[in-house]
Formats: structure tokens, sequence, C-alpha cells
């Protein structure tokens, strides 16, 4: 669930969308949305402010492991240097990025917001408005360990991260399936594309804006064009127009063999996880497989539950944490943020039974003994280790792309 | 006498079938709340436990329904008095463009709440009103036109010759309202505070965008748990005790309610 839930829901960011229009018209003061700097300084004086600060950490708040991660292992990590970790559940990272643009126009400057786990569309909107604090993450001595040039970290969604947030942990999509009930797993998309075709009625995939049905339209463009290289990450007119026909024909003639031939597909994740579940369809699919041996141990998912590992590889992502300029507790957002990417707590939040999410730090950048321990995480029948899975990791393609893509779907499949 | 114990019967299987349609869907959620584990396609949990419950005390369910009460009742306790005035001064007809007056009051029911929250958001940020009273202010003008409606129609078939019956008799206008108003109004009331709890108690949007974080509350906790796949039981038990304070709430309302037409 990990990345996927941050950037959720874009029926949400539509209502995002409107409040940020509903605030343009509430607010008599144009509105400012150049980004607010943090000026440099020592580290040092960092922890000093920091001490005795409150840190509130608006987060999705769906997932125990995640829960637990932040309240059992981080917070009191925070607290020995000083700084109160306080966690704020929410259903929808949207609803946080609401509350600071409403800070943000009412000219809040010690707002409830102090950090934001985040990416993709939620912080692109933040960005837009200029609602985070920027050029920080270069000040935390805790960077060394990650690589300055990882195209995951250094964008998100295809927009430049700008040090207006720091790396959480990866993401990485994965196409789930069970091996009792699929006998022949497709190797690759465009065989799982002819697989659909063979066992009618065993496959869909959550309708788009559902972020993860989203992925999966992605996931078919760069098959269709050829490979991830033949797409311009970059949105433009053009490109859409070139590839957009050959991407929903090939959804098209899938369509008959999907579940309820297609006439009907799951509005959300959950839903099609449901129908996996219930043995309905033969896959799913995740944007967040750190979950996944989870829902096999409480017996949502069947034991025999499986990642499709895929030679065209598949898209990831990185989820990272954003400090809005409304908080009063930036030294201390600072303090966590640079915790959460110390290696003790990587190392801790990659424990399966913590949390399982992939590291954003380098292996090569870790002492040795760390290097070991990340080698010796125990490895899950379910999920593959994050080397297997991430191999020719597909980049996300530009914002730009997945609304004209949702868009395009909405209009040739759902219409059509 | 035999058409007398037919509708009898009738009346019973009608109110029976009634009970039924409520209760029913609490079943599989009581049967979730105690499931450790229930997977497809079997009939019933295969595992049972308290695994839901423990998940629910985790998440903080305690402090959540603690908040969530208060925050009910101070927006039943602040949306029944004004309603019950505006009530009684609509029925009474005396209030020159009523129905204008009644489309201004009714007005919070069009408007969707995230409008308004978002809306009123930045103005309440701006005069620095603390988050907890904007929250308790905002959900008390959401409530007033069930208050307002509920009372508009108990005093359209309140019969002021009582009150007029006792002024002469020498009561003060106090002990009018004290001894003669109230008692015969008070299921009105009762509906009605009732209404303005259930806004209160079950608001998402206002809570989480004016209150800033500072409240959570318990829809808070069940929108969150329910947004993931694999919470069935944690979500179950949220709900279940979601539930359980309007039930009884209403088992009181409906005893005052009886006790009002005898």
């Amino acid at each position: 669930m990990a990345a996927r839930r941050p950037a959720s829901r874009r029926a949400r960011r539509t209502a995002v969308g409107v409040g940020a229009l509903l605030l343009a018209l509430a607010g008599c003061a144009a509105p400012v949305s150049e980004p607010t700097t943090a000026e440099a300084r020592g580290w040092d004086d960092v922890l000093a402010e920091a001490d005795g600060q409150t840190v509130r950490l608006w987060m999705y708040g769906g997932d125990d492991k995640g829960n637990a991660y932040v309240d059992d292992v981080l917070a009191p990590a925070a607290a020995e240097e000083g700084v109160t970790l306080e966690r704020v559940p929410i259903a929808d990272t949207g609803d946080a990025v609401n509350r600071v643009l409403s800070e943000r126009q009412a000219g809040v400057t010690d707002g409830e917001v102090d950090l934001i786990w985040i990416n993709g569309e939620n912080f692109a909107t933040g960005q837009q408005a200029g609602a985070w604090l920027c050029d920080w993450t270069s000040m935390l001595p805790n960077m060394e360990y990650v690589d300055p040039e990882d195209p995951l970290l250094t964008t998100d969604f295809g927009l430049d991260v700008n040090g207006c947030e720091a790396p959480w942990h990866k993401a990485q999509f994965a196409l789930v399936y069970d091996e009792a009930r699929v006998e022949d797993p497709p190797g690759s998309v465009d065989e799982l594309l002819t697989w659909i075709e063979e066992h009618p009625g065993r496959f869909s995939y959550p309708a788009p804006p559902d972020f993860t049905g989203s992925v999966f339209v992605r996931q078919v463009l760069y098959s269709v064009a050829g490979g991830v290289d033949n797409v311009p990450l970059e949105f433009s007119q053009d490109a859409y127009d070139e590839l957009a026909p050959e991407l929903f024909g090939t959804l098209e003639d899938i369509e008959p063999s999907l579940w309820r031939e297609g006439q009907t597909y799951p509005q959300s994740l959950q839903e099609l996880d449901q129908l996996y579940a219930d043995g309905q369809v033969d896959f799913t699919m995740t944007y967040g497989p750190a979950t996944l041996p989870d829902l096999v141990e409480e017996g949502t998912f069947p034991p025999t539950t499986r990642v499709l590992l895929v030679e065209d590889g598949t898209i990831g992502n990185a989820s990272f944490l954003a400090v809005p300029s409304t908080s009063g507790s930036r030294a201390g957002a600072m303090v966590v943020a640079n915790l959460a990417l110390s290696p003790e707590q990587q190392l801790a939040k990659a424990r399966p039974e913590v949390w399982g999410q992939y590291t954003v730090l380098d292996p090569e950048r870790l002492p040795g003994e760390v290097q070991t321990q990340f080698a010796e995480l125990p490895q899950s029948e379910v999920l593959p280790s994050y080397a297997e899975l991430s191999e020719d990791a597909d980049p996300e393609v530009e914002a730009g792309w997945v609304t004209a893509l949702d868009e395009g779907w909405r209009r040739q499949i759902a219409a059509g | 006498m035999r058409t007398d114990r037919a509708v009898r019967a009738a009346s019973r299987t009608g109110r029976g079938l009634l009970a039924l349609w409520l209760v029913l869907p609490v079943v599989p959620l009581l049967l979730w709340a105690f499931a450790d584990r229930w997977t497809h396609p079997a009939l019933l949990p295969q595992e049972w436990g308290v695994q839901g419950l423990a998940e629910a005390a985790a998440s903080g369910a305690g402090g959540a329904f603690l908040r969530s009460t208060l925050l009910g009742a101070v927006v039943a306790l602040l949306a029944t008095p004004p309603g019950a005035m505006a009530g009684r001064a609509l029925a009474s007809r005396q209030v020159p463009g009523s129905t204008a007056v009644l489309a201004v009051l009714l007005s919070p029911l069009v408007l969707p709440p995230f409008a308004v929250a978002l809306g009123l958001d930045v103005l309440l940020l701006r005069l620095r009103v603390p988050a907890a009273l904007g929250v308790v202010v905002l959900l008390v003008v959401a409530a007033l036109p069930y208050t307002t409606i509920t009372m508009r129609a108990a005093y359209a078939a309140h019969d002021r010759g009582f009150e007029d019956e006792a002024r002469l008799l020498g009561a003060t206008r106090w002990q009018t309202v004290r001894s003669v108003q109230l008692p015969l109004l008070a299921p009105a009331l009762a509906g009605a505070a009732f209404l303005a709890f259930l806004v209160g108690w079950s608001d998402y949007i206002v809570t989480v965008l004016i209150g800033g974080g500072r409240l959570t509350t318990l829809p808070l906790l069940v929108a969150s748990a329910a947004s993931a796949t694999g919470n069935d039981a944690q979500v179950a038990v949220l709900s279940l005790t979601a539930v359980l304070p309007p039930v009884a709430l209403l088992v009181v309302v409906g005893m005052l309610g009886r006790r009002g037409r005898r």
C-alpha cells in the first residue's frame, strides 16, 4: 500500500483542485506561489532549535504496520533527539495538502502540519502553490547514504524534487498472481495480454483514475510502445497522439476477455483485491508489495500468492517526507526526516515483521556491516527482494501523461 | 374484533420485519469483529478471536470514542436551543418572509460540507479561532437545519392554549416554559438533539480540515482503516463502536417519546 496511498484517489485530487480554486476566490490577498527556501545552516544549529519541538506527521492511516512503525520505532528515536513525534492518521493525503493550502492562504506560521508522507500529484499540487519548504534536504547528514544521481529520488512523477522533500522509501509496481490457479505464468506484459485472451474472465484491473489501475495502463503503454525508451517521459500532445491509439486499441482488444467481459471494472484496488481474495480472478496488482506477506499471513490472500516477475521490468517510484512552509517546527521536522534516513531506521523499516519497505539508501555508500545486515534481511516466499523486483525498473512518466491517459481511458474504454 | 386482531398481527409482523431490516446489516459486522481469519469461500469465520479489538484499541479507538461523544454532545447542546427558538418563531407565522428565512436556515444542507469547510477554513485561521472551537461552530451550523425542522413541526402541532391557560392561572413566564412547554415538547427536543448529536458524531471532513488533526474522532479512524485491504476485523470493531452511542440514544429518545404521548 505504501507509495500507492499518498498519491491515490484522483477523485480527491479533483477536490483539491476545486479547493484551491475556492481558496483563490475566498482569499483577498493574491496567493504567494514562490517556494519558501530554508536558510542554510549547520546541523548542530538545527538540532539545538529542534530540541523540545513537537512534530505532527500527517500520514495515510490505513496501514497498521506503518502506523506501528512510526509509533513504536520512529517516535521513540525522535524523542531521544528531544523531538516529540505525533502521528495524525488521515484517509487521504489530499486532506493534509488541503490543510496546508488553507494555512498558507491565511498566512499561518505555526500550522498544524509539520511533516507529510507524500508523493506524486499531492506533492505537485503543493509545489504549484509554493506550499513546501525547499532546499533543506542537502543539510541532512544522512543524505550522504543516498545516491544523488538516483532518478527515482531526484524526481517525483517527473517533477524535480529540488530539496523540497526527503526520500522515505521506494516502491515497485507488482503484478500478483495465485500460483495454484495460474499454471503458466506469463513472463512479460505482452505475454500477460495473451494470457488474458486465453483465459477469459480471469483478469481485471481497477478503472483509472484509481492509482493502481492507472499504473497498469502505463505499464501496458510501455509494452505496446516496445519499451519505455520509446515513450518520452515528458508529456507532449504529439507523443500522446502517436502512442495512445495503439494503447487503447490493445485495451479494447482484451476487454471481452476480462472479468464480466469488461462491461464493468473494479472501481478501486480494494475491489480488485477482494475479487482476487474470493478467487473470482487470478491476478491482482499493487504499488506497495510490502503489504503482501501480511495479507497472506492473515489469510486475506491465498498462501500460494506470488509476485509476477516480468522481463520488461515494472514501474518504480519513491515516497517522501515534505515539510510545509507553514510549519512552526521546521527544525524538528528536519531532524525527524534525517532520522528516518538513518541506516538503523531504514533497516528497521525494511524488516518484514516491522513494515517491509524498500530502502532509499544506496548499499554501496553504507558501512560494510550495515550492507551485510541489509543483505541478510529474511526473504519472503511471497515477496521477492528489491533487487529482483526492481531489475530494469521503469521510471514514472510526467504527471501530464497520467492525466491525459486517465482521460483517454475514460473516453475510449469506459464509455466505448 | 377479528379485524382488530388482524391489524395487531400485521402491525407486529411489520415491526418485526423493520427490526430485522435494521439488525441484519449488523450481523456481518459482528461476525467480522470477532473473526481472526475469514476467507472465501467459508460461510463463517475459520478462526475466532479478538485481533480486531486489539488493532482497534492500538489505533486509539478509546480516546477517539470519548472525543466523538464529547463533540456530538456539545453540538447537540448548542444546536438544539436555537433550533427550538427558530422553530417556534417559524411555526407561529409571525416572521415576515418566513419561507425565505427557512431557506437560509436550510442552506447548510445544500452546500457540500467539503466546500463549506474549505471556504471557511482560511477565514477561521485568519481570525485565529482555536481549531476545536471552529469545528464546533461549523458543526452547530450544519446541525441547525435538522433541529429547526424538527422543532418547527413540533411547535406547529403544539397547542399554545395550554400555555395561555397556565398564564391565566397565575404562572410566571418561566414557570410556563418549565412546567408546560418543556414537558410537552420533550420528545421533539430529544429527537432534535439526537439529530444534532449525529451531525457531530459522524463528521469527517470538517473535523479533519478545520480541526487540523487535533481532534482524532472515530470517523477519522474508520475512514483511514477502511481505505486499505485486510483491515476488515478492525473496521468492523470501529464501526460497531460507532453505532453504539446513537443506538443507545435512540432508545432513550424512544422512551421519552412514549412518555410524552401518555
